[in-house]
């Protein structure tokens, strides 16, 4: 069942066009996230969702059910905001149950709500207090039960770690997470991220220009992005790109040759690209000399330069490299990523047949 | 150096106010004889000065309510995206920059007995039979003499508000749309709470405003008719420079004061940051 | 519906919107539009009930009647001038370092002070005017412009600091932190770092108290006699000499209130700004 639909959604304010046709399908229980740097038309495409902002062209819909012209409350979906929102002359008791007041509900019913879901979220201890007297994470968790006591069908995040500092925001990652797993209400989430949409997402949509480049799970977007774009915003250390010409059984960048499997016939002009965990050092390959180590615990960042520029890459464990040093770098085959120069598609390899 | 013409422009005005006060204390007429409290105790059983107590009392009150109350409704009426032209902000910042005097010279003209237009609109319109004298009953010349002040002060009053308003984060009013409040209900649970401190503000502000009134009181009425509009800053000023009774005027000018200092206390007070108490607002 | 849409209202809050702005533009515009126009009608015009406002009746006369017949605007002017001038004037030399200091340094009870600042704001004229007009007859300066202008600075002085020292509470510490370790010692980096930063509140605070100065009745009313007469003291003899001439009585009314009303529709932003931080900054 499709929790969520959107048919070629566009929207304009004014003459800019902040959202270009949009497609989404978002299945019952699924958590999918916006991904994509500021300007790309994420948020703009969850406002719509959320029916704070109207579609300029398209239809969005809810069970199958058009509901452009019907508010947030109709569509029955709630909102965590970036900068929580939280009325801050209301205690945490009131915020969260203001949505049940405006549905008119008895307070007696308002009162058991409220504590069942401030228990879940570990805020009853905190119920009589006002927002400006409760931590970050705190007022985030404030922010997220006002919307869990809506039960709401679907879920809408807006950046909302984003004010957070670094350890606070991986913790409540965990916990959306989590709450997600419990509750399996349908969620849409907004980030620009990476690492966060990765890690929390079943599928996730990268935005570009008011584009989805991509739509798919992160295992997809990891080894099979579509397009450059979306190869260069996912992975970290970014994934190295280098103007190349295909040659049979090679791909030629400068000087060297590196091998390659089969590739679909097309433009001999390409882009490709280098996930660092695929370059291994070793006594085979092209020549390079180290330029920079940076240990990070798991791993070792090494910087290298060689004829197509500059390479970084993740070796396993501590490893000890003076800057400077000659060195041969082999790149992995199979995980060549090969994108067409002119469209910034990917390549796919050819299948044996 | 900086230091110095800080505390140097503070004694300045300290000594003036302060040792001033002094003085005042004493009593006395042009011959400067020592009277005590008696001027106090004069005041308290004196009728006119009860009336114009009670004239001011009354002023002051009218004309907060529904100064701070107009100032309201036209502060949301430009914070809404149809009044946001700068037309209209220019129109508030005129009445606060014509000087009162002038104001009421206007409005003496405008209410004029025989030629004034608003006569002339009114008996034209149908409204009224003939012409009337407004100023000259003493009701309707401290009614007046209200519309009069209340013209001049709501458009600066409106601005303060307006800024207020203004300051109300705009993303709590999506997440009160989102939690399903319609517009009423987001006035009365997100606006109203959070200028619940510049409505005080302009309450106290407004107070003090009125309680100094005398331009209009001077140009329009003189007090008059038979002391209705006699408020008590007038009272002061009449008594001391008209009947020279310097000891019973400073006597008059120190229980306004006094009254105005409580309130200046009561502004600090609302002013001043402190820790909001758990629990604010109703359940 | 978006909310944007929303914000705006249906049709029937637009109406009453656009209604409640057409009322708001006539009760606020309708009395200064009626003193331009009295300023410019001819006698007849005015004293016909009701007032006949053909362009026939229209006319420069009164302004030049009131301009030539009334010497005494001319002084009155004058005087208001000198004495708006000078106490905004040193108001403001005096009060920019004084906010400073109070914004920055850790001058001792500066709460206090602040508190001080807001009391003279909030007294009633009266209050003072009988002991200080017995102190300035005693020297001698009754009817001075000199006298007044003091006075005047005592009230502007407040109203400046009050303003700037709002502002100066609000600039972030770092600049100034930055000039320190550039060299620049307290009074550089008021001069050339904090002043130059702060022409807007106080260009405010210069409107603010030049209007105030220019504006005000109730001490000028005592303590000047001829001489220094200011224009509002001409403006209310006028109201009751040329009871009968209204014109004119309207002309030299425009003509006195219109220098301030350009200053405060020039600056009318910041104004508000300067007025309503001061107030929120307390």
């Amino acid at each position: 069942m499709t929790a969520v639909e959107l048919r070629s959604v566009s929207k304009s304010f004014g003459h800019h066009l902040v959202c270009r046709d949009v497609n989404l399908s978002v299945r019952e229980g699924e958590f999918v996230t916006l991904l994509g740097s500021s300007g790309c038309g994420k948020t703009t495409t969850l406002n719509m969702i959320a029916g704070l902002e109207d579609a300029s062209a398209g239809d969005i819909l809810m069970n199958g059910q058009r509901v452009n012209d019907l508010s947030p409350v109709q569509r029955d979906v709630a909102m965590v905001f970036q900068n929580y929102a939280l009325y801050p002359h209301m205690t945490v008791a009131q915020n969260i149950g203001f949505t049940l007041k405006m549905r008119k509900l008895a307070p007696t019913e308002i009162r058991t709500r409220v504590e069942r879901v401030a228990q879940s979220l570990e805020l009853s201890a905190l119920l009589e207090r006002l927002p400006a007297q409760l931590s970050g994470g705190q007022q985030q968790r404030v922010a997220i039960g006002r919307a869990l006591v809506r039960e709401p069908r679907v879920f809408l995040f807006d950046e909302p770690f984003s004010n957070l500092d670094a350890g606070l925001r991986v913790r409540m990652r965990v916990e959306v997470k989590e709450l997600h797993q419990r509750l399996g209400v349908t969620s849409i989430f907004v980030t620009h991220d990476q690492e966060e949409a990765m890690s929390i997402s079943d599928r996730i949509a990268v935005m570009n220009a008011g584009v989805v480049e991509q739509f798919g799970t992160p295992e997809e977007i990891y080894n099979q992005p579509a397009t450059r774009y979306v190869a260069s915003f996912i992975g970290s250390p970014r994934i190295e790109l280098y103007a190349g010409t295909l040659e049979p059984g090679a791909c030629r960048i400068g000087g060297v040759a590196l091998p390659i499997g089969a590739m679909a016939a097309g433009d001999p002009e390409v882009e490709v690209g280098v996930r660092p965990e695929h370059v291994r050092l070793g006594d085979r390959g092209f020549p390079a000399t180290v330029r920079l180590v940076q240990p990070v615990g798991p791993a070792t960042h090494v910087t290298l330069d060689w004829e197509g520029g500059s390479l970084t890459a993740s070796l396993p464990g501590f490893i000890r490299l003076t800057p400077g040093t000659a060195v041969k770098a082999e790149i992995d085959p199979d995980h060549l990523l090969v994108f067409d120069r002119k469209t910034g598609k990917r390549r796919a390899p050819q299948r044996p047949s | 150096m900086i230091i110095l013409a800080a505390v140097l422009g503070y004694p300045i005005l300290d000594s003036i106010a302060l040792a001033l006060q002094r003085v005042q204390l004493t009593g006395g007429e042009i011959q400067q004889s020592w009277v005590g409290v008696a001027n106090f105790q004069r005041l308290f059983a004196d009728a006119t000065f009860q009336r114009a107590a009670a004239n001011t009392a009354y002023f002051s009150v009218v004309e907060v309510v529904l100064v701070v109350g107009l100032s309201l409704g036209i502060a949301v009426l430009l914070n809404h995206p149809m009044g946001r032209f700068g037309i209209f902000r220019i129109l508030l910042i005129v009445p606060w920059a014509i000087a009162p005097v002038a104001n009421a010279v206007l409005w003496k003209w405008i209410l004029h007995a025989n030629y004034g237009v608003l006569n002339g609109i009114l008996k034209s319109l149908g409204i009224i039979g003939y012409y009337h004298v407004w100023l000259g009953t003493p009701l309707s010349a401290l009614n007046f003499l209200l519309l009069v002040d209340i013209w001049k002060s709501v458009p600066f009053v409106s601005l303060l508000i307006l800024a207020g308003l203004q300051r109300v984060p705009n993303i709590l009013y999506r997440a009160a749309y989102m939690d399903g409040a319609g517009r009423w209900q987001s006035f009365v649970h997100v606006t109203l709470p959070t200028i619940r401190s510049v409505i005080a503000i302009a309450v106290v502000l407004q107070t003090i405003w009125s309680l100094r009134v005398f331009d209009i009181v001077f140009v329009l009425t003189r007090g008059g008719p038979a002391d209705a509009t006699a408020l008590l800053n007038f009272l002061a000023y009449r008594v001391t420079f008209n009947f020279l009774d310097l000891g019973y005027g400073s006597a008059i000018a120190n229980v306004i004061f006094a009254v105005t200092m409580l309130l200046a206390i009561l502004y600090v007070w609302l002013l001043w940051p402190r820790p909001r108490s758990a629990g604010a607002g109703t359940r | 519906m978006s909310f944007t849409r929303r914000q705006q209202g249906g049709p029937v809050v637009r109406t009453f919107i656009g209604i409640g702005l057409a009322v708001f533009v006539l009760w606020s515009a309708a009395p200064v539009v009626w003193l331009i126009l009295s300023s410019l009608l001819e006698q007849q015009a005015l004293i016909s009930q009701p007032p006949d406002v053909s362009p026939a009746g229209f006319t420069l006369d009164n302004f030049i009647q009131v301009l030539y017949a009334a010497a005494a605007l001319g002084r009155g002017i004058m005087n208001s001038a000198i004495v708006a001038l000078f106490s905004t004037a040193v108001a403001l030399a005096l009060g920019a370092p004084a906010a400073y200091a109070l914004a920055r340094l850790p001058v001792p009870r500066a709460n206090g002070v602040a508190f001080l600042i807001l009391a003279t704001q909030m007294l009633p004229g009266i209050a003072i005017a009988i002991p200080l007009f017995i102190a300035i007859s005693r020297l001698g300066l009754i009817d001075s412009v000199f006298s007044l202008g003091v006075v005047y600075l005592s009230f502007n002085l407040p109203i400046v600091v009050w303003i700037l020292r709002g502002f100066f509470q609000g600039i972030p510490v770092g600049i100034e932190r930055a000039a320190a370790v550039d060299g620049a010692g307290v009074i550089a980096t008021f001069w050339h770092i904090v002043l130059p930063i702060s022409i807007p509140p106080m260009a405010a605070a210069a409107v603010f108290a030049f209007v105030e100065a220019w504006n005000e009745f109730f001490f000028a009313l005592i303590l000047t006699r001829q001489q220094a007469q200011t224009v509002p003291l001409v403006i209310a003899q006028f109201a009751g000499q040329y009871q009968t001439v209204f014109g004119q009585m309207m002309a030299a009314a425009v003509i006195s209130v219109a220098p301030v009303i350009a200053l405060a529709i020039v600056f009318r932003n910041q104004i508000v700004r300067g007025f309503a931080d001061g107030m929120t900054k307390g």
